[in-house]
């Protein structure tokens, strides 16, 4: 059932930033019953995903589609009785998928917008236009030079660009 | 007590039946023996702790041969037991007496090596006789016991403790905060797992035409009858001096004002009180007046004033129309005195206020209540007669929906299991199907847990009543104005569904804490509670109703959340252990005890504040210093204190500096092998045991390692380590127990925090610091003390030989 | 004069000039400066937190290291960044390892965090810096008892031992803060349940359900409109009606309104010059309303 040697996957978990409390878990409930997700459609339940990735199912999650579906509302980690930080631990899992090569298309925009200019979204030619007619002060550009050093320092793009299948 | 008598040492060499004569030279050991300056006699024998090899000791000491015992002999943990009785029989100190291990010390371990093992028997010998020729006689000494004891609290346990106690003749005082005995269990209705009512207490065996196997409730118990026992509700422990023994325990006993003796508890008088507030112990879901009392009876039988809500001479009607003018408006608190041997505290526990976790609205949706509530309203003589209603508008509650684990198994708040909670709502869920068929009980949890004994019928039955069961921890409840009903929003697991639950009252299963007072109690009375605020018994094993106050006992909920039956449990255990204590109307003790030379100490404080008994204080020496002054009763002969002392103004009587410093020199004295020497100080209980352990498995280590016994490594002082190294030892052990599991409390910890220094010391003179190294091993763990030994010695002879200037 | 420096991030200059809009006049109003930093890059919202946590960690702690050269506070608009910067510089201060790993990554880019300044949304900074009393004396146009539906989004509250910012079961400050202005903040179902804002651009049909939901509740509870503080908030909600027409064929017509609007209007500013075509949900019968 397990991949890998029995505790391969947790460890990787709780190694990562943001990971550090998935073992906590008593599966209680209590995350899936307060996640507005959960309660909109049955692709996704948070319980269910920390029980998979507990029970070593390392393909199923990070190649699946739940943990992209989190909305980072963080109801689950303000009331578990436990403290794991579910929301946390899910961006760990999101972060172990991007390096494997699983990332959805919207991140991949998002990073490019990071990389090529400071900003999640770029700024249309209209909207400056509009800023200026409403009196806004002209926008300041990011500072792509130490940006780009930080993204260099944390490998940011070599995550990004990682071929598909490659493990971390 | 400094004898001038010259010390004649005899010498007892066991070979064990012959068998580790096939190994060590006895011949050779006892030529060595013989030239030992104080040693008169020297016999060897088959055995020396039982029978005529027993004998002969007892000879050689009445015939005044002998006033020093050394004996070689198996076991010596129970050997020296025996052989110290016998000499004291013969007329000699029995703490004059030392019993060396040739066997599971010498050799076994070194059994491959005979010739090194002899040597080693030898220096092992040699500081035995050293260390004996310094040891002065101990005397024991008494202290008076008065045969009374005081029990705080009057629930369950306490009242099970107090009668035990005034049966078997002790002078009983029964504590109680309320006015009234009973406590949290007197609420509940019905106890699990045989749904007896909460009022069934055992009847005492000692009043006539009651037989020992009927049960009664307490009322009829005739608990006010036994003699010796006095009850004293409305009052509370303010102070405590003294000692173990004697014990002057001052009481603060709030003014009740009705007379006991003379209300009739006739109720004309709450007939006619104008005062009406919410009744607390029906949870406010009532009301009651300023003058009341419990229902139904419990004890005592007699009216109290809530001195908050009352007018007093103001309005004064009840005063007037009371047929036995037992009401007194003038009565003022009073402060009583009691002398006791010995204090048993049974304060019990409590519900947790669950307002603090807002998701579940306690406090704010009225129709959301705690099982202490929902029980007042399953209770008869109840405020709703015994019909579960939703408190917000009085209506009957058709949908009843359980919490479990709330406040409990959560770190938030409280990270420990409640123990009771599933039983109780079993129970519950149980008494409302019974009565009323037709309500929808549903029980939403994490765990069900009904590990005691009956305990899992209690689960089939309300499964077979139709309960139903939702596996998953609620995340919020809300509330929809319109139809006034609370919903409960939770995961079904087991059915990968996310409900809401319908409900009108919701019950939460709320955490059992400590009673509020334990804190307080604890200071007054110096013993420790845990880290969950619950009495710290002295070990969980085997003295679960112990503190590490002699004399204090702690039982019942208290101690833990749990059930009747174990309450009960509880209450007798502390029941015998306080009769034991005192028992014989007197304590004998051994002073096996730490002493202060007044003029050496500085008044530092430090061991005031190290001493895990708070056996240490500080007495005015009358020059307006302070000195440190042992108790002797408290004192468990540790040495913690001896080895925080910074001018070594305090010793042990059974352990004194030079005994350390005559034995370090003594088994560094002779090597005999090849490897350097390695000196492993251990402690009396884990470490030396570990040692033995791994003599009695035959696990082999070189004999280059020699062992001194200490009562503790917190009596360790640097300054030990270091003359060992002058004494010629390459490396220098330390072996205690574990960290969290020190038998001293501290010790363990104390003497890792010295070893740390001494390393960095020893670096500052030159010395590689890896030659020190502190192990803590268990009994259990003799094979790692054979590593550990082999480790060290392996170390040591790599970083090769110490020259010290 | 109270100073600080302004954290705008992406979304609002990039999608919403409304909000930026109406904020700057608001708080200049009550006399709080606002600097605009010099080089600021994106906050490294949960989007960056997706692809790697310490990056954003570090992205977030060199936007702190710009307000603390300029020796500013950090004022922010959006509760995204609020969130993000809250973190980093709470985890930062507090967790000395974690601190000195996020360092030596800022030394590249020439920069150390130092943890000498604060982060603070300007909600916090209306209670502490003007005070509801100040505040209160300021509204020459209170708002007429208008029913709001106070919808302060995840990121302001939660999680709550990081953010401290308001109690996140019982929160109480934004509601003042709107009644101050003269309005109603009005009790609605779910009132502090995410509006699955995060979910678009994956999930489109979940997030619109759930925004759905959103939508419902506060018109079930008769409100005038909602009110935000989050720009993704906003969108998923104003915009959001758009496509709750075109997928579910209901229309609420319940406006949008962010804080910041409701605050510039009850303290004189007039409508025309707060840029309201912005909204898709057209605000005219609030206008009307507070007169």
């Amino acid at each position: 059932m397990t991949e890998g040697k029995p505790l391969d996957f947790t460890r990787a978990i709780t190694s990562r930033l943001g990971g550090e409390t998935i073992i906590h878990c008593y599966q209680c409930g209590t995350c899936a019953s307060t996640c507005p997700v959960a309660r909109t459609t049955e692709r996704y339940n948070p319980r269910q995903l920390i029980r998979l990735a507990l029970l070593g199912q390392r393909a199923e999650v990070l190649k699946g589609d739940a943990i992209w579906l989190c909305a980072s509302c963080y109801n689950c980690q303000e009331r578990c009785p436990q403290k794991v930080e579910v929301a946390d631990v899910i961006y760990a899992l999101r972060n172990m998928a991007i390096r494997e090569g699983n990332i959805p298309a919207i991140y991949i925009e998002f990073a490019t917008g990071l990389v090529s200019e400071g900003r999640l979204a770029p700024i249309s030619k209209f909207l400056e236009k509009k800023r200026t007619e409403y009196g806004l002060p002209p926008l300041k550009p990011a500072n792509m030079e130490a940006l780009k050093a930080i993204l260099a320092a944390t490998g940011f793009d070599k995550i990004m660009f990682k071929k598909e299948g490659a493990s971390p | 007590m400094k004898t001038l008598e010259e010390t004649k040492v005899g010498v007892f060499l066991s070979d064990c039946g012959g068998q580790i004569a096939k190994i060590l030279d006895f011949e050779a050991i006892t030529n060595f023996v013989k030239s030992v300056s104080g040693v008169v006699l020297v016999a060897r024998g088959a055995e020396f702790w039982r029978g005529q090899g027993l004998q002969t000791i007892v000879d050689a000491v009445k015939t005044r041969k002998i006033n020093r015992v050394v004996v070689a002999e198996t076991v010596p943990k129970i050997s020296e037991v025996a052989i110290a009785k016998a000499v004291e029989g013969a007329g000699l100190n029995p703490h004059l007496v030392e019993v060396v291990d040739l066997k599971d010390h010498c050799a076994w371990p070194h059994k491959d090596t005979p010739k090194e093992a002899t040597e080693k028997a030898k220096a092992m010998l040699l500081a035995a006789i050293e260390k004996v020729k310094l040891q002065e006689p101990i005397e024991k000494a008494e202290f008076p016991a008065v045969k009374s004891v005081l029990v705080i609290g009057g629930g369950a346990a306490g009242m099970q403790a107090a009668e035990d106690l005034a049966d078997m003749g002790f002078q009983v005082y029964l504590v109680e905060k309320e006015p009234f005995l009973g406590g949290l269990a007197a609420k509940a209705v019905r106890f699990f797992p045989t749904d007896d009512c909460a009022i069934c207490i055992q009847s005492p065996a000692s009043l006539a035409s009651i037989t020992q196997t009927s049960r009664k409730c307490v009322y009829r118990s005739g608990l006010s009858e036994i003699p010796n026992l006095n009850i004293l509700t409305n009052t509370k422990v303010v102070k405590v001096e003294g000692g173990p023994g004697n014990f002057k325990v001052t009481v603060e006993r709030k003014p009740r004002y009705v007379d006991e003796k003379k209300c009739v508890a006739c109720g004309l008088c709450t007939s006619v009180c104008p005062v009406e507030v919410p009744d607390e112990y029906n949870a406010k879901l009532s009301k009651r007046k300023a003058i009341y009392i419990y229902k139904p009876l419990v004890y005592p039988p007699a009216y109290v004033i809530d001195a908050k809500a009352c007018k007093f001479h103001k309005c004064a009607k009840c005063v007037e129309v009371c047929p036995t003018k037992a009401v007194n408006l003038d009565q003022k608190p009073e402060h009583v005195t009691l002398t006791v041997g010995s204090i048993i505290v049974a304060t019990g526990f409590r519900e947790y206020n669950p307002s603090v976790i807002k998701e579940y609205h306690y406090g704010e949706y009225p129709d959301v209540v705690t099982h202490l509530e929902l029980a007042r309203m399953l209770d008869a003589f109840g405020p709703t007669g015994g019909v579960p209603v939703k408190p917000s508008d009085g209506k009957p509650a058709k949908r009843i929906v359980f919490v479990q684990c709330v406040g409990s198994r959560d770190r938030r708040w409280n990270p420990y299991c409640s123990s009771i909670c599933c039983m109780i709502s079993l129970k519950h869920a149980a008494m409302i199907k019974e009565a009323f068929p037709d309500t929808d009980v549903t029980i939403c949890y994490i765990d069900i847990r009904t590990t005691g004994r009956e305990h899992e019928y209690y689960y089939e039955r309300a499964r077979e009543m139709g309960v139903k069961f939702v596996k998953g921890r609620p995340s919020e409840i809300l509330h929809d104005p319109a139809t006034n009903t609370l919903i409960v929003e939770v995961e079904d697991e087991l059915l990968r569904r996310l409900l809401e639950l319908e409900a009108d009252l919701v019950v939460l299963a709320t955490a059992m804490v400590p009673s509020e007072d334990a804190k307080e109690l604890a200071q007054i009375l110096g013993i420790e509670l845990d880290q969950d605020g619950f009495f710290k018994e002295y070990n969980a094993k085997l003295r679960p109703t112990e503190t590490k106050r002699r004399g204090i006992f702690i039982c019942g909920g208290a101690v833990f959340p749990k059930d009747v039956p174990t309450a009960s449990l509880h209450a007798h255990s502390a029941a015998v252990k306080a009769a034991k204590f005192l028992m014989n109307g007197k304590i004998i003790k051994d002073l096996r005890v730490a002493v202060v030379n007044q003029d050496y100490c500085g008044n530092c404080q430090f061991c005031p504040v190290i001493c895990p008994y708070g056996a240490i204080t500080l007495e005015p020496k009358g020059d307006g210093h302070f000195a440190a002054n042992v108790s002797e009763l408290l004192c468990e002969g540790c040495g913690v204190c001896v080895g925080t002392c910074p001018v070594g103004a305090i010793e042990l009587h059974h352990l004194k500096p030079s005994q350390i410093s005559a034995q370090v020199n003594a088994l560094l004295s002779i090597n005999g092998t090849s490897k350097p020497l390695v000196l492993a100080f251990s402690c009396s209980e884990c470490g030396h045991a570990a040692v033995d352990s791994s003599g009695m498995a035959m696990m082999s280590y070189p004999a280059n390692v020699r062992v001194l016994r200490v009562p503790c490594t917190g009596v360790i002082q640097i300054q030990h380590i270091l003359e060992a190294f002058k004494a010629g030892a390459q490396g220098v052990m330390v072996v205690g127990c574990k960290p969290d599991g020190c038998h001293y409390e501290v010790g363990s910890q104390k003497a890792r925090q010295k070893v740390e220094m001494a390393k960095r010391l020893l670096q500052a003179y030159g010395i590689e610091p890896e030659r020190l190294e502190m192990f803590n091993l268990v009994f259990i763990e003799g094979d790692k003390f054979a590593e550990a030994a082999k480790a060290m010695t392996e170390r040591v002879e790599k970083l090769g030989l110490l020259q010290l200037a | 004069m109270t100073s600080y420096a302004l954290f705008l991030g992406c979304t609002i200059p990039a999608r919403q000039p409304h909000y930026e809009l109406a904020a700057r006049k608001a708080l200049t109003k009550l006399g709080i400066e606002l600097v605009d930093l010099e080089g600021a890059t994106c906050c490294a919202p949960p989007p960056i937190q997706s692809i790697d946590l310490e990056t954003s960690l570090a992205i977030a702690a060199y936007n702190i290291c710009l307000a603390e050269e300029a020796e500013l506070n950090i004022l922010a608009l959006c509760t995204g960044c609020f969130e993000s910067l809250t973190i980093a510089n709470r985890l930062l201060k507090e967790k000395r390892e974690l601190r000195e790993k996020i360092n030596k990554i800022l030394s590249n880019a020439g920069r150390k965090f130092k943890g000498t300044k604060e982060v603070k949304h300007y909600l916090q900074v209306l209670i502490d810096d003007v005070g509801v009393n100040r505040l209160k004396q300021n509204v020459v146009k209170p708002l007429n008892n208008l029913n709001v539906a106070a919808f302060s989004g995840c990121h302001l509250l939660r999680p709550s031992e990081l953010l401290r910012f308001d109690d996140p079961e019982r929160p109480r400050i934004f509601d003042t803060l709107i009644e101050v202005l003269g309005a109603k903040s009005i009790p609605y179902k779910n009132k502090l349940r995410c509006c699955g804002g995060l979910l678009r651009g994956y999930a489109d049909d979940i997030a619109l359900a759930i925004a759905r939901d959103k939508i419902v509740n506060a018109y079930n509870a008769r409100a005038d409109c909602i009110s935000t503080l989050c720009p993704f908030c906003f969108l998923t909600l104003d915009l959001g009606q758009m496509l709750i027409k075109t997928t579910y064929k209901e229309e609420y017509n319940m406006p949008i309104v962010h804080y910041a609007e409701l605050l510039s209007l009850s303290l004189g500013v007039e409508p025309k010059e707060l840029a309201l075509d912005f909204h898709k949900i057209k605000v005219d019968k609030i206008l009307e309303k507070i007169g």
